[in-house]
This record gives C-alpha cells, sequence and structure tokens, in this order.
C-alpha cells in the first residue's frame, strides 16, 4: 500500500509545527497500516471493507458541501448549543456558540498560532489501549473538530449538541476538558443524507475531567445505510469525576468504536451504556477499555444488542485494574437478542485484575425472547407479532432509561423501533 | 362452557395428565384441590394455551368450539383467562399498556370499536379501586418488582379489565396475608356473573370460606379422583387426600 504523502495534508489547517505533527503521525501509519484479520483486537471486523469500498479515497476529506441542518433528521424539541459539521467542517451559520466558554472549532483554534494547545492532541502514544493505524490517519488527516474548554466550576446551561451531517469522508478531531468541579453535557449525533453514498466518518474525541467534574455523553451513530464510521473516545479521570456514556449504534453499513476510559484518581467513576440495533448486514463493534488505576474507583458497563437480518454485533469489554486499585467496584453487563437466525453476536468480557480487594461482577447473555413471558402477554390477548415487539422494545429500552435527556431517549426510541418490525402505537408502551 | 373429555398430556414424554373429564356450566364456581405435583397447574395451562405439553389423548371444547386448536391470544379474545400461580415480571412493559392492547385486540376481534386512551384510563381505574390496587402499580412494569401477594392482586385487577367468561384462578390465593385474602376473594366475588365461570385451584378451604363453589374436584396424580359440594373442601382440611386415594384404589381393585 502506497503511503500518506504531504500531498494529502499539505491543505490542512495548522502551523509548521503542526505540519509536523501530521507528517508523523502519517509516518506511523505507513507503519502500521490499517489493522488486519491477524490483530486480536480486529478478529471479527474486517477493515479491509474500508478499501474494498473506498480504495485510496478515504485519505481524502470530501469537498466542502452545503446541506441545510433543517433538511436533516436532527433532534426535535431539544434545547441545546447546536454546533453543525458538514463533511468535517464547521458551519458556523447554522451554530450557536455558547458564551462564557472557550469553544472554538479546531481548524479555527490552529489558524491562530497562538493557541499551540491543541497540538496535544495531535500528538499519538502508540502504547495507548486498541491504538490502531485509524487513529494515526485520523491525527494525519482532521481536518477540524471541537475544542472546549469548560473552565473550573462551570456548569453549562445546555447541552452541546453537535451533528455531523455524514455522507462524506471526514476525518474529525476533538478535545474536551472540564475544569475541576464543572458539569456538561455532550451530544455527538453523526447523522447521513444519502443511503447510496459510501465514505468514511473517522472520528477521534478525547475528554479530560478534572477533578469532581461531571460530563454526560450521548454519542448517536445514525449514519445512512452505506457508511462506514470508525470511532475512538478517550477519557481520562481525575479524581471524584464522573463520565457517563450513552452509545447508540443505529446507522452505517461498518460501524466500530473504542472507547477507552482511564480512571486514573481515586473516586472516579464511569457508566457506559451501549445498545446496537442491528440490521440487514450491518456490522457493529464496540471494544471498551477500562482501567481502573487507583483505589475506590467505579465503573459500570451496560451493553445491549438487538439484532435482526444477517447483523453481526461485536462486544468486547476489557477491564483492567491495576495493582494498587484497591476497593475498585466494577459490574458489566451484555445481554444480546438475536431475532433472526442468521445473525450474529461475538462478546467477551475480559477482567484483569491485579489485586484482590476488588469487587468485579460481569455477566452475558446471548438468547431469545423469553417464552414464559410471551405466552404471559398472549394469554393477556396480545397477537404474537404485538407481543414480540413489545418484549423487544422493552429489551431495548432498558439502556435507554438512564437518558435524562427526554428529547434524546424519544428520539432514539423512535429511530430505533422504526428499524424493527412494528406494529403499533409507541405511545405509553414502556415504562 | 367448557368440557374436558379424557384429557391425557405429558411434558416431554412424562405422563401428568391421565384422563381428565371436568364440565364447567356457565355460571359455575369450581374449586379443584389436589397434591403437589398432581397437575392443576398442567390443566389450567393447557386450557389457557402454554405450549411445552404434548396433548395425547381426549378433548377440550368451550363455547362448542375445539379449544386446542386455538392460539392462547384466540383463546384470550373468546373470553378465557388465567390467573398465573407464578406471574411473570416483565420489566420495562407498562401494565397499563399491556392490557389495553389485550382488550383492544380482544375488541377488534368482536368487531367493536378500540377504546380510546382516555375510556381506558377511566375503565382501568375503575377496576384498580375494585380490588383496590393503588394506582401507582397502573403504569409500573408488568409485575416489575412487585411482592407476592400484589402479583396475585394484579392477576385478578387484570381480570377484571379483560372480564373473561371462563376464569382459571391458579393458586391465587397463595401467599395473600389474611387482609389480601379478603381483599382479592371481595374482588373475585364482585366479578361473579350469571354467564361467568371460575375455577379456582386451590391448596386452602379459607378461600372457599369467601368463594363458595358450586362444586368441589379432587385431583390426584393425573385424576379427577373425587367430585362433590363445598362440604368436600371441609373433609379434605380434616382428612388430607389419603382417604381420596384409597378409595380410588379399592374401586380399581373391585373393578
Ligand atoms: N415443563 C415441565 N417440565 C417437566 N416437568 C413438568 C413441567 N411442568 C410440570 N411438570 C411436572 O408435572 C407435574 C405436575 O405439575 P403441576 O405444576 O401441574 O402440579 P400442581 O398440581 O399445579 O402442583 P402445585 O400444587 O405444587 O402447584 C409435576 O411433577 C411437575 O414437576
Ligand atoms: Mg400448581
Amino acid at each position: 500500500m502506497s503511503a500518506l504523502t504531504l500531498d494529502n495534508i499539505a491543505a490542512l489547517p495548522g502551523n509548521a509545527a503542526l505540519q509536523t505533527l501530521r507528517q508523523q503521525a502519517a509516518d506511523t501509519y505507513t507503519r502500521t497500516g490499517l489493522p488486519g484479520k491477524r490483530d486480536e483486537d480486529w478478529k471479527y471486523t474486517d477493515i479491509s471493507r474500508l478499501t474494498a469500498a473506498l480504495g485510496e479515497s478515504w485519505w481524502t476529506t470530501s469537498e466542502p458541501q452545503t446541506v441545510d441542518i433543517n433538511d436533516v433528521a436532527a433532534i426535535e424539541d431539544l434545547d441545546a448549543y447546536r454546533l453543525v459539521f458538514v463533511a468535517g467542517r464547521f458551519q458556523a451559520k447554522q451554530s450557536n456558540i455558547p458564551a462564557g466558554v472557550q469553544l472554538l472549532p479546531l481548524a479555527e483554534l490552529l489558524n491562530s498560532d497562538a493557541h499551540e494547545d491543541a497540538h496535544c492532541l495531535f500528538k499519538l502514544d502508540e502504547s495507548a489501549p486498541l491504538f490502531n493505524g485509524l487513529l494515526a490517519a485520523n491525527s494525519a488527516l482532521a481536518s477540524d473538530g471541537l475544542c472546549a474548554c469548560i473552565r473550573e466550576g462551570i456548569k453549562l446551561d445546555k447541552p452541546l449538541y453537535v451533528v455531523h451531517v455524514g455522507n462524506s469522508t471526514a476525518h474529525v478531531l476533538s478535545g474536551l476538558m472540564l475544569g475541576a468541579n464543572a458539569e456538561a453535557t455532550l451530544i455527538e449525533h453523526f447523522v447521513g443524507t444519502d443511503s447510496s453514498a459510501a465514505s468514511l466518518s473517522n472520528i477521534a474525541t478525547y475528554v479530560r475531567l478534572q477533578d469532581n467534574a461531571s460530563l454526560t455523553h450521548y454519542r448517536l451513530q445514525l449514519e445512512s445505510d452505506k457508511q462506514l464510521h470508525v470511532g475512538r473516545v478517550e477519557v481520562k479521570q481525575a479524581r471524584d469525576s464522573r463520565y457517563t456514556l450513552h452509545a447508540v449504534e443505529l446507522g452505517g453499513s461498518l460501524s466500530r468504536a473504542d472507547i477507552i476510559i482511564n480512571l486514573s484518581e481515586p473516586g472516579a467513576s464511569c457508566d457506559l451504556n451501549g445498545l446496537f440495533v442491528g440490521s440487514g448486514r450491518q456490522h457493529i463493534d464496540h471494544h471498551t477499555r477500562i482501567d481502573h488505576n487507583a483505589p475506590h474507583c467505579r465503573s459500570r458497563e451496560n451493553y445491549r444488542s438487538v439484532l435482526d437480518g444477517r447483523s453481526h454485533a461485536v462486544f468486547n469489554g476489557k477491564i483492567v485494574v491495576a495493582e494498587g486499585a484497591i476497593k475498585t467496584d466494577s459490574a458489566q453487563s451484555n445481554a444480546n437478542l438475536l431475532l433472526s437466525k442468521n445473525a450474529e453476536i461475538d462478546t467477551k468480557p475480559e477482567l484483569e485484575i491485579y489485586n484482590d480487594d476488588v469487587k468485579c461482577a460481569h455477566g452475558v447473555t446471548v438468547g431469545q425472547l423469553d417464552k414464559n413471558q410471551l405466552f404471559y402477554l398472549k394469554s393477556r390477548g396480545l397477537p404474537e407479532d404485538e407481543a414480540r415487539q413489545l418484549l423487544t422494545f422493552a429489551f431495548a429500552d432498558e439502556v435507554l432509561v438512564g437518558m435524562k435527556i427526554k428529547a434524546v431517549r424519544r428520539f432514539i426510541e423512535k429511530e430505533a423501533f422504526a428499524k424493527l418490525p412494528n406494529l403499533s402505537d409507541l405511545e405509553g408502551m414502556l415504562t | 362452557m367448557l368440557k374436558v373429555k379424557n384429557l391425557h398430556a405429558s411434558v416431554d414424554g412424562k405422563k401428568i395428565l391421565k384422563g381428565i373429564n371436568l364440565e364447567i356450566g356457565a355460571g359455575e364456581v369450581h374449586a379443584i384441590m389436589g397434591p403437589n405435583g398432581s397437575g392443576k397447574s398442567t390443566l389450567s395451562n393447557i386450557i389457557a394455551g402454554r405450549d411445552g405439553y404434548e396433548v395425547t389423548a381426549g378433548s377440550i371444547s368451550y363455547k362448542g368450539k375445539d379449544l386446542l386448536a386455538m392460539e392462547p391470544e384466540e383463546r384470550a379474545w373468546e373470553g378465557v383467562f388465567l390467573a398465573f400461580q407464578y406471574p411473570v415480571e416483565i420489566a420495562g412493559v407498562n401494565n397499563t399498556y399491556m392490557l389495553k392492547a389485550g382488550v383492544n385486540a380482544k375488541r377488534k376481534h368482536q368487531g367493536e370499536q378500540e377504546l380510546d386512551a382516555i375510556d381506558f384510563m377511566q375503565l382501568v381505574k375503575e377496576k384498580a379501586k375494585m380490588v383496590e390496587l393503588d394506582q401507582s402499580f397502573l403504569s409500573r412494569g408488568v409485575n416489575e418488582g412487585f411482592s407476592g401477594g400484589e402479583k396475585k392482586r394484579n392477576e385478578i385487577f387484570q381480570m377484571a379489565v379483560l372480564e373473561p367468561s371462563l376464569a382459571l384462578l391458579d393458586e391465587t390465593d397463595s401467599g395473600l396475608d389474611i387482609d389480601a385474602l379478603r381483599i382479592v376473594a371481595n374482588g373475585v366475588n364482585k366479578l361473579r356473573r350469571e354467564e361467568r365461570s371460575i375455577v379456582m385451584v386451590t391448596h386452602y378451604q379459607r378461600l372457599l370460606d369467601y368463594i363458595e363453589p358450586d362444586f368441589v374436584h379432587v385431583l390426584a396424580d393425573g385424576k379427577i379422583l373425587k367430585s362433590g359440594d363445598k362440604s368436600l373442601a371441609l373433609e379434605l382440611e380434616s382428612r388430607g387426600y389419603d382417604w381420596v386415594k384409597e378409595e380410588e384404589a379399592d374401586r380399581i381393585k373391585a373393578a
């Protein structure tokens, strides 16, 4: 495979120092290439589909496009600061930046030399968990993103609603820092408009939470049918900080996300909630990695998938408890519902525990609908199809109940359930 | 209303029902008593349509139709209702929604107009009051986190809403304290109608003090060994089941 060259990156934002970082990242990519089947972390996900579909065009961020955000299926009735990216570029006119916080599009920040702060986002650590060539490519090629610093003690009054309008190849790199005691909600929504177009969304998001900061992060993947999506979320948490993720995978043809959480100081806690709804030939893969690196940290993980058609999902949840991380409290659960005999799940919890003073629970289930529940509903007069639908929705909804923003939950319920055999009005169906 | 004829059934090749004969007329109240494992729930489940049982001989006709040929939901639409011995928890599924879906499917089947949300809510509130079920249970998940007694009360509440013509109450009195028993039994009595038949499976005579049966049957080892009126229940309460089994053994010997 030929190398990423300066031609690809010369036109991208950033000063000479940044161009050097980009070039280093390009060199790293050239050395590592795309992850392959021999790579244990990519055993079930065949990323060669990327080059098969796009050749080498995925190196190049698509031409700028104009899309009216009102034509996009965005979340309705959401009171938020909306930040729109189209084809990997920030759209100032369609966006609404909150006052009183440091928040700038990455490209703008890079173009003003004074802020070399953002350069740290481009420095690669090849020893980081789940590091791979796609992340190196992201550093080399990132066109834009969001850089925000919510300073100490600030509680952002409304969520940041970041809409990425896809159907274009985009390498997006974002960094979000919350100072001590700061609180915010970030909603990343990936949405496509053209179901016949195939391109790549390569999205990296770095989060740092200072002491006692709290971030709720919605990551909603609703790309159009043929889109390929690879993502990385890397979170470093200081003392007593709290991170909650609601990851939803509905769209795209192939979607892979690596979620990497570092509980680096005592008292930090994270909650990872994931819902996959797969149909057709969709392939969905989440690799999560939680490092308990300090005492008294807590992690909760609850992933569910509902798989129809010939869809294939992969869940790998690795939890590493370091030697000094005593009083670790960790629980992981992964439940999978297979609606069709051709749907497939590969699920693997991985625990690595290096001390005795920990509480780690984990459980995996794979199955069909519960026969007793089905009979109960039918005995109350619900037709078979309706009973099945109701149980399926309730199963999926169990991971959505934790979403505090009702508008997001309703939106996801509507979109998720629309993918499944759907017979009746949802109103009042679920608790 | 219901005619069970020579019903034989097995599970995984194990014979459980060995020739049940039972006739239930419109508006009658029958009690079925019998030792643990004798097949009482099996009979109720087969009538309600649970799968996993193999009917090897016999028939069940209900309102003149072949009940065994019908899906569980069709039986519900035709008025069969089973109050489960062990009601299932269904997390996340709204109790009221489930009932509304059930009631409206039945109405549709009968060619009646479906109830809208407001009418249905009114109906449900009325029935909840009747069985003294707190309104907070209406919007909870089906049996989700309910105590044993609350689950049983919820079953009777559902019976009140669904208005069956044949109600099978499988140990609805088990696990109830004396106050809850009174409330549940009063609820059932309020639901007694000329045309509504009730079959109660129970281990306890005390239920029959509240809901007076027209007939009492003893089911042991897959057969109905003896039938009588409510005095039979009193006799069973004081003498146990062994004498019934012995009588049966003697009869077989004599034959
Ligand atoms: N699904 C099943 N698989 C295997 N055996 C079963 C199954 N269902 C019932 N049985 C067996 O059939 C027999 C009758 O069970 P059933 O539940 O009908 O008894 P019961 O009279 O209702 O008892 P109880 O008074 O304890 O409720 C028991 O021996 C039971 O173990
Ligand atoms: Mg029983």
